[in-house]
């Protein structure tokens, strides 16, 4: 599988719980590749247009890491559409 | 917050070695090893050249080593400083108990080291506190 080739699905379950437990933990997924997919862009353009680089656009759509709001943002921007629409919480 | 990716520059990490392993190599010369001056002198010369070179690539590390790089790649760095800095606490603290224990409860170097990094935490925490 090459970095630009988009994963099926809507991404891996980023986990945000604490090892200590936390009431107020859930999972977060994602549809960053889905929608990349759909805009017919590769991780590395995706990457460029955002000013992030292609490892961290890969690192997000495969759960292993959680972009700052500022970047949430403006992922959901870049693809007209909501935060909430990207990034699903799971749990809550 | 920002999330914008900074670029860096190139030869960031080689002035780091140019530097640090020059102030080494001249320290050691002086002291009267003039072989092991020199020696350290092509080590860190060709260190240099591996950084500058690696510097270009793309990738996680090469972001770091430009002091650049995006928000996760930033986070990377500051969480992989604060492991050293937490190894270096360790060993620091370990070197003066044991130094304690032959020195007759004389921590020497090891306890000023501890206390700059006690220091330099309890200050950090509460400036950084401030900022929010």
């Amino acid at each position: 599988m090459g970095w630009g080739t988009p994963r099926k699905g809507i991404g891996w379950k980023a986990r945000l719980t604490p090892p200590w437990g936390d009431k107020h933990a859930f999972h977060v997924k994602n549809r960053v590749s889905e929608l990349r997919t759909v805009a017919g862009l590769s991780q590395g353009e995706l990457g460029k247009v955002l000013g992030v680089s292609r490892q961290t656009i890969n690192s997000i759509e495969n759960g292993r890491y959680l972009p700052s709001l500022p970047l949430a943002l403006a992922i959901a921007r870049n693809f007209d559409t909501s935060v909430e629409d990207v990034f699903i919480a799971e749990g809550e | 917050m920002t999330y914008a990716r900074t670029v860096g520059h190139r030869g960031a990490t080689a002035a780091v070695l140019v530097v640090g392993g020059g102030a080494l190599a001249t320290a050691t010369w002086i002291g009267g090893e003039h072989g092991l001056a020199l020696g350290l002198v092509g080590f860190y010369a060709l260190a240099t050249l591996a950084a500058f070179f690696w510097s270009g690539r793309d990738g996680d590390v090469a972001a770091i080593m430009r002091v650049g790089g995006d928000e996760r790649q930033r986070r990377l760095d500051l969480e992989a400083t604060a492991y050293a800095g937490l190894a270096m606490a360790v060993a620091a603290i370990v070197g003066a108990v044991v130094s304690a224990a032959r020195h007759h409860g004389d921590v020497g170097a090891w306890g000023v080291v501890c206390a700059v990094g006690g220091v330099a935490y309890v200050v950090s925490l509460g400036v950084l506190k401030r900022r929010g």
